[in-house]
C-alpha cells in the first residue's frame, strides 16, 4: 500500500507539485496518468526517496519516506525513467550488483537471480555484456534489477517507452503477473490505450495536482464519456489550458 | 559484504573490462619510464663516449700514414686497417653496412704533407643509420684537425712565423654544468612523471563512477537502493584510488627496473637505487593517490555531461605539476611550508629519497598528515554532494 498525502515540491521557483494525494492499493495496478511535465515523475521520484518533498506525507508499506528511507528503499523496486543499466557488465551482474546493495548474497540471491532471468524470459542474453541490447532488453535487466529483491511495491516510470510491440506486451504481462502476486505496482504513462489494458486504478495529475482519482469505470462516468482518451483530456482540463 | 566493498569490485570490475580506456589510463604509467630512462641513457652516452670508449675506425690505406695511425691510436683509437680504397668504394663499403665508419687516407698523404700542402682524408659515415657512427666522426675529425693544427703551427714555427698570428680568436667556452649536474636535473624530472603517471591512472575511472554513471541513467536506480551515500561515495573513490595506486606502483616498478640501467655511475653520479627506496616513495605517495582520487571524483561529479568532465579533468591533471614546475624553474629551496602543499612536497622529497639525499622525518610526516587531512576534506564534500538532490543533474 503506498499512501501520498497533500506532497508538495518545488525546485526553485517552479512548483513541481503541489499538494498531491492519492493512494496505491495492494494486489492492484495503479497508473499516474498526466501531460508532461505534470509532476508525474517528481511523485515517483519522491516515492523512491531520490527525492525530498518540501512538504506533504508519503508512505510505502506503513514507512514514512522522509524519516524511513532505507526501510522504504528495501520495500520497493524502482524502475525510474530512461534508466540505463552498466554496458560492460552482463545482465546477470547488473542485477547481481543491485542484490548486493540491497544486502542479499550467495546461494539465495543466485536462486533470486535465476528465477528473475525465467520470469522475465531473459535467459538468452543473460550472460551477455549489456552493450548493445535492445532498448526491449534493457528494459528487462532494469526491472530485474528493480526486482531481485523481491519487493511488494512496484513504482515504474513510463516503462513502455521506446519499447516495441512485443516488449510492451511482455512488459504488460510481467506487471499483471506481480500484480496477481499480489504486488502494489504504481506506474507512470501518457498512453491512454496502456492504461486501459492494464490499470484497476487510475490517478490523473496536471499542472502538479490530482484531478481525479479512482476505477477505470468511474473515469468514464465521471468524463460522462466512454473513450478514455477524451475522458481525460476532458478532466485533466487541457481543454482550457488549450493544450 | 558491505555496501562499500560491493561498489568498490563493481567498479574496479567494470572498468577493468574497458580495455582502451584502461591501456590509456595507465600508458603513462607503462611508457613513461621507458620514455624517461631511454631520454636519460641517451643524454648520457654522448658524454659517456667522449671520456671512455675507445673510438673504433676503419682505417682504409693506413701504411701511407704510419705517423698519423700511431697519433690515433695513443689518443684512445682502435683502427682496424684495411685495404686501400677510393673513396667511393669506401661509400659503398659503408651504405652497404659492411662498415659504418671509413677513413680513407690518400697514396699521396706522407709526400704532400712533407711538401707543406694540403692533402684530403675522407671520413665515410652515414648519418641516417641508428648507431654511434655519426658521433665516433666528430671524435676522430677532432683528433684529425688537432693532429693537423699541430702539424701548421710546427709549418709555421719553421718559417719563423708566430702561430698565433693566424688565430686571431680563441674561444674558452666554460660549462660549469658537469655531466653529473646535468643527469641530476634530469633526474628532478621523475617525480613529474610519477605524479602525472598516479593521477592519468584514475582519470577515467573517475569520470566513468560519476558524470558517466549520471549519463548512462544508472545513478537514480543506484541512489535509490538502501545504502548510505557515504559508502557509495567511498566506494567510489577507493576504486579510483585502487586505479592510481596501480599506476603508481607500475611507474615506481618501472622506474626501479631501468633506473640501474642508466649509467649514472660512469659519469661519477654513485647512485643506490634501493628497493627500500622505492617503498619509501610509495609510502610517502599513499595520502596523495587518495588525494587525487577524492580531486578527481569531485570534480567530474560537477560536470554535467561525460564529455565536459574529461575536458575538466584534463586541466585538472595539469595542476600538481605547477608546483613542480615553479621549483624547478626558479630552483626554490624546499622550505617547511612547502611541505603543506600536495605534489609539490612529494615531488621535493621524492628527489631526495631518490638521490639519497638526507630527508627529515619531519617533513616527511608534515606532507602525509597534510594531504591526508585535505584528502578526507575533499571525501567529505564528495559525500556531501552525494547528499543533495542536485547530484541527478
Amino acid at each position: 500500500m503506498i499512501v501520498v498525502n497533500s506532497l508538495g515540491k518545488r525546485f526553485g521557483k517552479v512548483t513541481a507539485i503541489d499538494s498531491v494525494s492519492f493512494e496505491a492499493r495492494d494486489q492492484c495496478v495503479t497508473a499516474l496518468v498526466g501531460p508532461n511535465g505534470a509532476g508525474k515523475s517528481t511523485t515517483l521520484r519522491i516515492l523512491a526517496a531520490v527525492l525530498r518533498a518540501d512538504s506533504g506525507t508519503a508512505e510505502v508499506n506503513g514507512h514514512e519516506v522522509h524519516t524511513h528511507p532505507d526501510l522504504v528503499r528495501s520495500s520497493i523496486g524502482v524502475l525510474p525513467h530512461n534508466s540505463g543499466v552498466y554496458a560492460r557488465l552482463t545482465a546477470r551482474e547488473n542485477v547481481r550488483y543491485f542484490g548486493r546493495l540491497q544486502g542479499l548474497g550467495g546461494e539465495t540471491l543466485e536462486a533470486r537471480i535465476e528465477s528473475l532471468i525465467d520470469q522475465l524470459e531473459m535467459r538468452l542474453f543473460a550472460d551477455r555484456r549489456t552493450k548493445g541490447f535492445s532498448q526491449g532488453q534493457r528494459v528487462k535487466v532494469a526491472l530485474a534489477r528493480a526486482l531481485v529483491h523481491n519487493p511488494r511495491h512496484v513504482i515504474l516510470d513510463e516503462p513502455t517507452n521506446g519499447l516495441d510491440v512485443m516488449a510492451t506486451r511482455a512488459l504488460r504481462e510481467i506487471i499483471l503477473g506481480l500484480r496477481n502476486a499480489g504486488c502494489c505496482m504504481l506506474f507512470s504513462s501518457h498512453i491512454m490505450q496502456e492504461v486501459e489494458n492494464l490499470c484497476d486504478d487510475v490517478i490523473i495529475i496536471a499542472g502538479g495536482q490530482v484531478r481525479f482519482s479512482g476505477s477505470l469505470a468511474e473515469l468514464r462516468q465521471a468524463a460522462s464519456n466512454d473513450d478514455l482518451e477524451e475522458a481525460f483530456v476532458q478532466i485533466a482540463g487541457l481543454h482550457e489550458a488549450g493544450v | 559484504m558491505s555496501a562499500f566493498w560491493v561498489v568498490w569490485s563493481k567498479e574496479c570490475i567494470d572498468n577493468l573490462r574497458d580495455r582502451r580506456t584502461l591501456l590509456s589510463s595507465l600508458s603513462l604509467a607503462l611508457l613513461g619510464p621507458i620514455f624517461f630512462i631511454g631520454i636519460m641513457s641517451l643524454v648520457l652516452s654522448e658524454a659517456i663516449e667522449d671520456q671512455d670508449d675507445a673510438v673504433r675506425i676503419s682505417i682504409a690505406g693506413s701504411a701511407n700514414a704510419p705517423e698519423l695511425i700511431r697519433y690515433l691510436e695513443s689518443h684512445n683509437t682502435e683502427v682496424d686497417a684495411i685495404e686501400a680504397l677510393s673513396g667511393g668504394a669506401a661509400r659503398n663499403l659503408v651504405k652497404s653496412g659492411e662498415h659504418d665508419l671509413v677513413l680513407v687516407i690518400p697514396a699521396d698523404f706522407g709526400m704532400r704533407l712533407r711538401a707543406g700542402q694540403m692533402t684530403t682524408p675522407t671520413l665515410v659515415y652515414d648519418t641516417s643509420e641508428l648507431g654511434s657512427a655519426p658521433q665516433r666522426a666528430r671524435r676522430v675529425e677532432r683528433m684529425l684537425e688537432t693532429y693537423g693544427r699541430t702539424i701548421g703551427v710546427l709549418r709555421l714555427q719553421l718559417r719563423g712565423i708566430d702561430p698565433t698570428l693566424i688565430q686571431p680568436l680563441l674561444v674558452d667556452r666554460v660549462d660549469v654544468a658537469s655531466n653529473a649536474e646535468q643527469a641530476l636535473k634530469l633526474l628532478g624530472m621523475a617525480p613529474y612523471f610519477i605524479l602525472l603517471g598516479a593521477f592519468m591512472g584514475g582519470f577515467y575511472l573517475a569520470i566513468d563512477t560519476t558524470a558517466g554513471e549520471r549519463e548512462q541513467g544508472s545513478l537514480e536506480p543506484l541512489l535509490s537502493q538502501p545504502v548510505s551515500r557515504t559508502a557509495l561515495v567511498l566506494g567510489k573513490i577507493a576504486a579510483t584510488c585502487t586505479y592510481t595506486a596501480v599506476s603508481l606502483v607500475l611507474m615506481l616498478v618501472g622506474f626501479y627496473i631501468g633506473l640501474p640501467l642508466v649509467p649514472l655511475d660512469r659519469i661519477g653520479l654513485a647512485l643506490d637505487f634501493t628497493l627500500m627506496n622505492f617503498i619509501g616513495i610509495f609510502v610517502l605517495m599513499l595520502p596523495l593517490t587518495w588525494f587525487s582520487a577524492a580531486l578527481l571524483t569531485v570534480v567530474a561529479s560537477l560536470a554535467k555531461t561525460y564529455k565536459e568532465a574529461q575536458t575538466y579533468l584534463s586541466f585538472l591533471i595539469m595542476v600538481p605539476t605547477l608546483p613542480i614546475m615553479f621549483t624547478q624553474l626558479f630552483g626554490v629551496e624546499s622550505t617547511p611550508w612547502m611541505m603543506l602543499i600536495p605534489s609539490l612536497a612529494q615531488s621535493l622529497l621524492m628527489t631526495s629519497l631518490m638521490t639519497n639525499d638526507a630527508v627529515a622525518w619531519t617533513d616527511i610526516t608534515l606532507s602525509m598528515v597534510s594531504t591526508a587531512l585535505l584528502a578526507v576534506l575533499l571525501t567529505w564534500f564528495a559525500i556531501r554532494l552525494y547528499n543533495k538532490e542536485r547530484v541527478l543533474g
